[in-house]
Parts: structure tokens; sequence; C-alpha cells
């Protein structure tokens, strides 16, 4: 028998108490308890980024944060941006600017930018680059995706 | 082509992109259904051995495993996973579903199917097995010279290839003869997304299989042939995929699903993680390239000699065409009097090589232009007027093929390229000496528009009309991500002259559409773009046959724009397309709908120049990109915008061809870098910005005059690098990828 833990967190605004396995990786809660499958894994292991959500206001690799770390916290997902179907501005940026191609490490990128632009609205492009050097991309050159964040945050 | 485009040549964005930024898009990795069981593979720990004895029964006592499979309870059947359609040539059949004999660390052992991830995990580790240890040829060479050790029973040369073309020793008089040898490296894909599929069969009799592919129909003949199930009884349905790069164009993981959904009877998630697509699924191949030429001491190429010896991995796959490939890009891009090339596809036991972007022409074009800078270099000639004096002209004859290079401006690509960059000043300009040296390099590239010239394919769509004047545009496609299903539809909305938003593109569902060879060969843009073109052509056609009839007046009186027709001199009376569709239906029993089939005539050349600055760290042998410009010959950029990007996003990949990227082997066939920790991809931070120049002269048979781009755009890339890195440092460098180690080593040696 596996031992459970009670956990209680915030995903996208609303309470969550469940009882967990303590080993559950934050998103394998996400993709498979909570159906939220816009989160994305890529490697597992931290290092493409696609698995990007925010937890109490920093992005993390949310295949590395265990269910235990998530007591009492925060998470936004990409489900969270936008309200009712219409994009953000910064969603409206990466459309407009071509930062999307296939499309998969999209919501890891637009939770770091989102991160990013929620602790410094007016970034280089060097702090951006630096803000999502943890998200591989292998399809746009990664020139498209600054450029949409730039655009998102020149607005504010 | 002078009239004003409304649709083709705008930027629009990706079709799916709302989906994609909210996170709703099903991806197959998404993908839940009821009942749905989870599949893990146990793959070789070894590089070479026999399965003397496999035990399953742990694994199959744990609570929620459903089956174990090995090779004692699979068919002996073999199969090629490189097939397209039936009867191919080429297509070795040396692999089966799991393996009696592992023949690299990768190879499928067993399978476990269980009613959840976890536990098909804790099963595989469960399966006890005993191997006899064979010796490991990871090389080409090894392979080569161990006549004992066979990894398939006819041996480890697989093919080779010898041919010669044109007049030997035509400039005999007062030549140089030059030689260069390049090596380039074994390269993991690194799509984001995984290899995954999921399949399910039940008492219909009927196999579905949704897949992240490049040629639906292509699966759908694998799987059938090797579960002996007719093709109307297997649909495969091409689903969103999180990039592919040629890396799931050869159907690796859906012959395992599928048997192992229909031996079940349930639905199956096949998910596979990043080590096991780094090392089990399939990296572009490692090839050694040797090129000895004349030249005169004016600059003019006589006798090109190449041999290439391409390492297959543990099974032949696309390997042989691969290498066959590789034979036939240099007379697309340079003119030659004589070539000459023997190829050879060697097993070992390393990760299995396939098609990766650009299919041959990557590595056989970054040996050539490394060459071609040796070349110029010994007869002190500028490297720019060298290649101005060799490459093709427009028009010229591809010797390989026969075929007309078609509207070829890669002369034009290479001096506005040069011009445009700046060249002279920066290559000409006083080396470097101390720690930080800057250098320049570019390279040149040709690929082709489809597979006319060596096999037979087409594309077939059907358009139909609704009753409100919108479409469907029904077709085989298989969009990887990079805009074809947008492209189409400006084609579409180009010809119907209406805004792209009326009409729906499908992709491949061997069921429910039609045939489309497959996402291969840059044949996309090219041929089925010109299918959309002149499907919605007919249908135009047929628009205005009904027009004509409400209209009461001949076709020739009548004009058609913005969704809408009238009588020549009566613009005011408009009927639009959604009363010609209705009225069409219902007072004339006519349904707008044309199926068509286009197949390719012409398969001209596309090309591009590469220009790139680096400066390179000489204490610690890191080389960072400063600068960068691709030039291409495209045609015509249908979307401009995703052209860019196609661009950019090959530029990241070949940046990473030159300087980090390698799944590296030890000698006993382990794999040393099975993880993205330790395999390089670039990032954003050393991502140089790139910039385009497109030129657009049309001049063929694609739609609007539009060539391909997703390949040509990575073709170059790691020579400009490559040979900027060598005019920083004064070196020769040619064994991939240039790491820090290497140059540093390079440099000592000086």
């Amino acid at each position: 028998m596996q031992i459970e833990i009670e956990i209680e967190f915030k995903v996208n605004g609303k309470e969550y108490k469940m009882n967990v396995c303590p080993t559950l990786r934050l998103v394998d809660l996400l993709r498979e308890k909570l159906g939220l499958t816009g989160t994305k894994e890529g490697c597992g292991e931290g290092e493409c980024g696609s698995c990007t959500v925010i937890m109490n206001g920093k992005a993390v690799n949310s295949c590395l944060v265990l269910a235990p770390q998530i007591r009492g916290r925060e998470i936004l997902t990409i489900e969270s941006l936008g309200d009712n179907g219409q994009p953000d501005k910064l969603q409206k940026s990466f459309i407009k600017n071509g930062a999307i191609q296939c499309g998969y490490c999209t919501p890891g990128m637009l939770m770091s930018a989102k991160a990013l632009l929620m602790a410094n609205s007016n970034p280089s492009e060097e702090e951006i680059k630096i803000a999502i050097s943890g998200n591989l991309c292998r399809c746009t050159g990664y020139n498209k995706i600054v450029n949409s964040i730039k655009e998102a945050a020149d607005g504010n | 082509m002078n009239e004003e485009l409304k649709y083709v040549g705008q930027t629009f964005p990706i079709h799916d992109a709302p989906q994609k930024v909210s996170g709703e898009l099903v991806y197959v990795s998404d993908l839940s259904l009821p009942n749905m069981l989870y599949a893990k593979l146990l793959l070789s720990p070894i590089a070479h051995g026999l399965v003397k004895t496999i035990d399953t029964s742990r694994a199959e006592a744990l609570p929620g495993v459903i089956r174990v499979f090995t090779y004692l309870n699979t068919p002996n059947k073999t199969y090629s996973r490189y097939r397209i359609v039936p009867n191919q040539d080429f297509c070795l059949e040396d692999e089966r579903l799991f393996t009696e004999k592992a023949r690299f660390v990768g190879d499928r052992i067993a399978a476990v199917v269980a009613t959840s991830l976890e536990t098909a995990q804790e099963a595989v580790s469960l399966i006890q097995v005993d191997y006899e240890v064979l010796p490991v040829l990871s090389t080409p060479e090894e392979a080569l010279q161990d006549n004992n050790t066979r990894i398939h029973p006819a041996g480890n040369l697989i093919y080779q290839y010898e041919f010669q073309l044109g007049e030997l020793g035509l400039h005999n008089n007062d030549c140089l003869v030059v030689e260069t040898t390049t090596h380039t490296q074994k390269v993991h894909h690194a799509a984001l997304e995984t290899h995954v599929c999921v399949a399910d069969f039940n008492s219909s009799g009927k196999l579905t299989i949704w897949a992240a592919c490049q040629g639906a129909f292509g699966v759908r003949t694998i799987v059938a042939d090797l579960l002996e199930l007719n093709y109307n009884k297997v649909r495969v349905i091409k689903m969103p995929m999180g990039g592919s790069f040629g890396g799931k164009q050869e159907a690796i993981i859906e012959p395992i699903t599928a048997f192992l959904a229909r031996a079940v009877r349930r639905p199956v998630k096949l998910l596979f993680d990043r080590t096991e697509s780094i090392i089990a699924t399939m990296t572009r191949p490692a090839t050694k390239t040797r090129i000895k030429t004349s030249v005169t001491r004016d600059g003019i190429l006589g006798d090109f000699i190449v041999d290439t010896v391409l390492d297959a991995g543990a099974y032949a796959t696309s390997s042989v065409d691969n290498a066959y490939a590789m034979a036939k890009k240099i007379c697309k891009l340079y003119r030659i009097p004589y070539y000459e090339h023997k190829g050879k596809i060697v097993y070992t036991n390393t990760p299995v090589a396939g098609g990766a972007r650009g299919w041959g022409a990557p590595e056989i074009m970054t040996a050539l232009e490394i060459h071609m800078d040796a070349v110029a270099k010994r007869i002190s000639m500028d490297l720019v007027e060298f290649r101005l004096k060799n490459l093709v002209h427009p028009y010229d004859i591809d010797k390989a093929s026969s075929l007309s290079l078609g509207n070829a401006r890669v002369i034009e690509c290479l001096e506005k390229g040069a011009a445009e960059f700046g060249w002279n000043e920066r290559h000409y300009r006083e080396p470097d000496k101390g720690r930080y040296r800057r250098g320049v390099g570019f390279a040149c590239a040709a690929h082709k528009n489809g597979m006319y010239g060596g096999f037979s394919e087409h594309s077939t769509m059907t358009l139909k009309m609704n009753e409100d004047g919108s479409f469907i545009l029904n077709t085989g496609l298989h969009d990887l991500g990079c805009g074809t299903i947008t492209s189409i539809n400006q084609i579409a909305a180009e010809v119907l002259d209406i805004d792209p938003s009326y009409i729906t593109v499908l992709e491949a569902d061997t069921e429910y559409g039609p045939y489309d060879f497959g996402s291969y060969g840059s044949r996309v843009t090219y041929i089925c773009g010109a299918c959309a073109f002149e499907a919605a052509k007919r249908v135009k056609e047929k628009i205005l046959e009904s027009a004509s009839f409400i209209l009461r007046k001949p076709k020739q009186y009548l004009k058609a724009a913005n969704g809408k027709v009238w009588i020549i001199g009566h613009e005011q009376q408009t009927i639009s397309y959604r009363e010609i569709a209705t009225i069409a239906k219902t007072k004339d029993n006519t349904d707008i709908v044309i199926t068509h089939t286009y197949h390719g005539t012409s398969n001209p050349g596309v090309y591009a120049v590469h220009f790139a600055e680096v400066e390179v760290d000489t204490k610690t042998g890191r080389v960072k990109v400063t600068d960068y410009l691709a030039v291409h010959d495209i045609g015509k950029a249908i979307n401009p915008g995703m052209v860019e990007g196609q661009i950019q996003g090959g530029v990241q990949m070949g940046l990473g061809y030159a300087l980090y990227e390698e799944v590296k082997i030890g000698k006993d066939g382990k794999i040393l870098n099975s993880s993205l920790a330790n395999y390089h991809v670039v990032n954003a931070p050393d991502m140089p910005l790139v910039k385009t120049l497109l030129i657009e002269q049309g001049g063929d048979e694609g739609p609007y005059g539009a060539k391909s781009v997703g390949e040509i755009a990575f073709v170059p890339v790691a020579a400009a690098v490559i040979n900027a890195v060598n005019n920083a440092l004064g070196t020769a460098l040619s064994d991939m990828p240039l790491t820090p180690e290497k140059i540093v080593a390079a440099l000592q040696s000086k």
C-alpha cells in the first residue's frame, strides 16, 4: 500500500485539497489529476522547460516539483492566461509575431515570460533571453519569441 | 505573377495558434481514451548480445499488469520502418517488434502493458534477461574490418554505391589536386515532444492509430502488412505534433503500439521519455566524406571524386536511400565536368540512423563547402570568386538526375548576400591575434522540391463548397508544426479569392481523407501546394459555371472577386458564393466539389547561401556566433513570416550541428549522453539574431512560383559556421562538432 499525504494548494485561483503519493510530481498532478494538459513534459529532468508553471510568483519546472512542495502554494498554469477565451497581451503578441510553430514549448515559454513580466515590466532583450534560457525551442530559433515578449512588455 | 496577391505573400499566424497559446491543443501525449492502458518497453542495456533467457513471470504477476511481450510471443515477421509504399526498393526488412538479439543499447527486448504507467515501469524492472554478450562494433571501420562478428546475417556492409558522371580529366593541364575529409556526427532531432502513439483495436475488427507522424499512409502500409490486416481495417489519424524534423518520419513506435492494442483489444498509449527518444528511435546518420578534386589555376573545377561511409546503426531503415541522396546533391550546386561517387552503408552496434532534416544534403554539403574553402585557399583565390566561377546557372541540367535545375538563383543569392553582409570588409580585415578572434564564413547549398525524378509520388485533395459559401479542403497533409496547413490555406484562398478563414484545411486520415505520399523530400509546398492550387482553380470554374446558370450569362461575361460574382458591367448586381452554393444545390442538383490528384513534372533546385560571423575565445575554445545572414532563393514566399521562422529554426539546429550536438557512443556501444543535461541544444541566450533575405524570382511550377524552405534552411548552416571558425583561427577543422576541446587542441598543436 502506498503512503499518501494530504496537501492543500491553489491552481489558477481555485483551491484544492487532495490525498496524493508524496513522490507525485506537480506536472503529473496537473495533467493527470486535474486534467490540465496545457502544461507539457519534454524531458522530465528540468532541462527543457516545457513543463514551466508559476509557483508563488516564480517560474518553476513542474517536473522537478514534488507534491509536498506545493502545500499552501499558488500555482498558475497556461490555462490561467487570457480571459474567457480571449488571449491576453502576451498570447496575442506571440500569435502576431510568429513565435509559435509546433507549439510544444509555447505553454512553458509563455509562463516563463509571464513570470518575468510579473517581476519586471520593462525587461531588456538580455533579460528576456535569460528568463527563457531554460525553455528550449527547436522550431523558431527564438528570435520571434524574444520579439514577442519585448513587444508585450513595451505596451506596459 | 504580377497581379496583386491578397493572401499569398502575406504573413498569417499558424492556423492553430489560439489553441497552442491557450494550452488547449491536444497532442498525442495529452490523449486519454476510456479503458486505456499504458505500455513501457524494456530496452537492451548492452550493445550486442543474444537473449539467452528471458523470465517475465515476476512482471506478469504484478497487479495491474495485463500482458508482457517478448520475441517469444510476438510475430517472427520482419519489417522496414522506412517503408512508405508496398513495393518500394531498398526497404531492408531487418527489424522485428522485439528482438532475440540485441544489436544496440536501446534495442527493444520486451513490452509491458499495464493499467498505469507506474505499474508498467515497475513491471519492466522485474523482467530478467540473460544475454550472451557478443563483440561490439561501434564504428563503421570496425564493422567493415571484423569478418567474424555479423550484426545481421548478411554481413555488416549493407550496400555500396559507385557511379561516374561526365568526362574524366577534362582539365588535365595544369591542375592542382585538393583533398579534404569531413566527419559528421550522430545527432538527436530533439523535437520538444518525445515519441508517442496511441492505438486501439476492438470488435469492429478495425485498428485505429493516433500517430504523430509524417506519413500516415506509410504507417498504414507497414502496420497492416505486419499484422496482416486489410488496409481498410487500419485507420491512421495524423495528430498535432510537437516537432519532428524527420525523427518521426519512420514508423518506429506505431507498429509496436498497434500490435499491443490488437493483442489486448483495448486502447494502449506508448510514450517514450527523453532518454528513450534519444537512444531508441533514430538519429541523424554519422558520415565520413572524403572529397578529392582537381582544379585549374584559374579556379575551374575538373574531376570531383567523393567517397562516403554512412553509419546506419543497428538497423538499415532508410540508410541506403539516405546515402544515395547524398550522392545526388553536389551536381545541383556546382558545374562539375566529372563527378564520381562511392558510398558505403554499414551496420554498427549503435543507435539506429534515419532521415533527418535535409536527408543527406547537410551531411554532403557541409563536407562540400568545407572542401570548397580549402580549394580556394589552395589556389589563393577569393572564396566568393571561386564559387561564382563554378556555381550552376539558371536552367542548367543537373547531371545526376538529368532534370533542369529550373530558375536556379544561387549566384544571385551569393552576390546579394555578400554585399548585404559586407563580406569583403569583414573577410579582408586584419586578423585578430589576441584571445578573442573574429572570423567570417559562408556556405552555399542546394536541395530539391519533391521526389520527381526519383520516386513516383502524388497528392490528392478534395475541395468542397458548403451551402454558405465556405469550404472544406480535405487533404492527406501532415503539418509538423511548420505552417503547412496555413500556407495551403493561403493558396486556396488566393485562387478562390476569399478570406482564408472561410476555408478549413484537414490533415491526413487514411479513412476519412485522400491519399498523400507524406511530408518528405521537401515536396509539400511544391507538390501539395500545387495540388491545392489546381483543385481550387477547378472549383472556381465550377462556381462560375453555377453562377452562369443562375445569371443566365456565359462564363466569359462574368467576373468573380471577394467571394462574389457579377456580370461585367453590372457590378452592383452581385451574387455571393453563399447564394451560388445554395441555389446550385437546391435548384440545379449541383454539388460544387472537386477531387484532384497532382504529381510533379519537374524538380528544380532550391538554393541558399548563409553567412556567419563568429568570435572564438581561444582560451576556452567557446564559439559565439555574433552575426548571421541567410539568403534564400525561395521562388515565392507563400507566408514570409513563416519562411523566416523556418530559416531561423534551421539556423538554431545548424549551430548545434556545427558546435555542440552529438550523440556520443563509447567503444562498448554505451551512449554517453542520453539526456538533455549533456546533449546540448542551443538556447535563447546563445542564439544570434538571424537576418534573412529572400530572393523571389519564381519561374518554376510551384504554386505562385514557390520553392521549398524547411530543409534547405538547415543545409548550409554548419559549413558557414565551421568556415567562419577556420577563418578566425587559421585552422582547417572538419571533425564535427567543433567542441571547445577540439578547438583548444587544434590551437595548441599549431
